[in-house]
């Protein structure tokens, strides 16, 4: 949509490129749970799409492509970071610096409940359902970005999701009671 | 056999990320109109996508670093398409000549039936909150057959979608179970389109009862504790807003 602009289509994916800094950076939050860490991961994301944008040769491919690089970006900080052999291992460092300020204002209780119980998930079933959830992606666009195959993007969602239900099972219920009520 | 076999895990959850191709997408709605269970669940899957996404619709800032290449303000430009949006809806009007409908700048924000006709197979969000707060029997009325009209070809063309009408005001005429001349026929939307959601307006209802005029809604019909409230946060999450 409007990629091959006035500008020539390298100007207008690197338009779109920086246009998907908000997702990028929304959704490097929700796997690496800092938003000191996701700024970086996205900032490093968004620098080496720019520098490969030449290289893109199928416009509709851009969301999967920048995701693919985002999700690399993020595996290659976890490499810089020797003492974390295990991408899951980022958790631990992440989980103990808690809320910032703006966290603890701008979001409510619900909200940082629902953070938490996607930040318990294994890194593979984080990324699958927030690139779903957040961004909408196909299972097939998630299978490219994370390179695996559908089935496996399947079967993670699935246990994401079952795991997101019975942790959120009371915060379901006390939505329904306090926020929203049905009528039988 | 196996019609009656149990819809699996990946099933539902593909169901609910409109991943299913026509043939298993018909085979699933058919057992959702006569499977309790199966909607039940499938509600709560949705309602599961909507908490994860709504926990990341504001993710927190990086602390100030010197970094010069952020965008143009995106959050700044995100909420106040959001807050023009809430503006409009106070204001009983609705920002509808603008041909152009960017998604990603604007919440695809939307204010009539013609635009969103038009607009419907180029836009990417599945999901359209129909606000009514008129209670004239016309307007309730075209209402009522835009949203017949948007999920019949939504499954015509196999797109999975969600419409939750929101009633507020005289609007709240639509939901009411007795003494209205659309409860029946709101009923068998309701039995045909799983995916029809209605949701009333808190405020409305306790200023009724305030007066003396408690409200018996139809059933299926959730509470918000307002209207006002309840779009806002559909908005956040990335609804189309139509207003009727």
């Amino acid at each position: 949509m409007g990629l091959r602009s006035i500008f020539g289509p390298g100007a207008a994916v690197r338009r779109e490129i920086e246009r998907s800094r908000e997702a990028l950076y929304r959704m490097a939050y929700a796997w690496c749970r800092n938003a000191d860490l996701a700024d970086d991961i996205t900032h490093t994301a968004i620098e080496k799409a720019l520098r490969g944008a030449a290289q893109l040769r199928d416009a509709a491919r851009l969301r999967a492509w920048l995701f693919r690089i985002l999700a690399n970006s993020l595996r290659d900080q976890a490499r810089a970071q020797r003492e974390f052999v295990q991408l899951e291992g980022m958790e631990d460092l992440i989980a103990d610096t808690g809320p910032t300020p703006e966290e603890v204002r701008a979001s409510a209780e619900l909200v940082q409940r629902v953070r938490r119980a996607v930040g318990e998930l294994p890194l593979a079933q984080r990324q699958v359902v927030t690139l779903v959830d957040l961004e909408g992606c196909s299972y097939a666009e998630v299978g490219e970005i994370l390179d695996v195959p559908i089935g496996t993007v399947m079967s993670r969602l699935c246990r994401a999701r079952q795991a997101l239900r019975d942790g959120l099972k009371p915060t379901a219920s006390e939505m329904l009671g306090t926020g929203l009520r049905s009528v039988k | 056999m196996s019609e009656e076999k149990r819809i699996s895990e990946e099933m539902r959850n593909a169901f609910v990320d409109a991943q299913l191709d026509a043939a298993e997408w018909g085979s699933v709605t058919g057992r959702l109109e006569r499977d309790a269970a199966l909607r039940e669940d499938v509600c709560e899957l949705r309602t599961l996508k909507d908490l994860v996404r709504h926990a990341y619709a504001d993710p927190p800032m990086p602390r100030a670093r010197p970094r010069g290449t952020a965008g143009p303000g995106w959050r700044t430009l995100a909420a106040a398409s959001a807050a023009f949006a809430i503006l409009g809806w106070l204001g009983n009007s609705w920002w509808s000549r603008t041909p152009v409908l960017d998604p990603a700048s604007a919440y695809a924000l939307r204010g009539d039936w013609h635009a969103l006709r038009g607009d419907w197979r180029s836009l990417e969000a599945n999901r359209v909150l129909v606000h009514v707060s008129s209670g004239s029997r016309e307007a309730l009325g075209t209402a009522l057959e835009e949203v017949e009209d948007l999920l019949r070809a939504a499954r015509a063309e196999r797109r999975n979608v969600e419409v939750e009408i929101v009633a507020n005001s005289s609007g709240l005429d639509l939901l009411r179970a007795t003494g209205s001349p659309h409860a029946q026929r709101i009923a068998s939307l309701r039995r045909e389109y799983s995916n029809l959601g209605l949701v009333a307006c808190g405020q409305t209802l306790a200023r009724l009862r305030e007066r003396g005029q408690p409200t018996d809604l139809l059933p299926g019909t959730v509470i918000a504790p307002s209207a006002l409230e309840q779009v806002t946060k559909r908005l956040r999450d990335g609804w189309v807003y139509v207003r009727a």
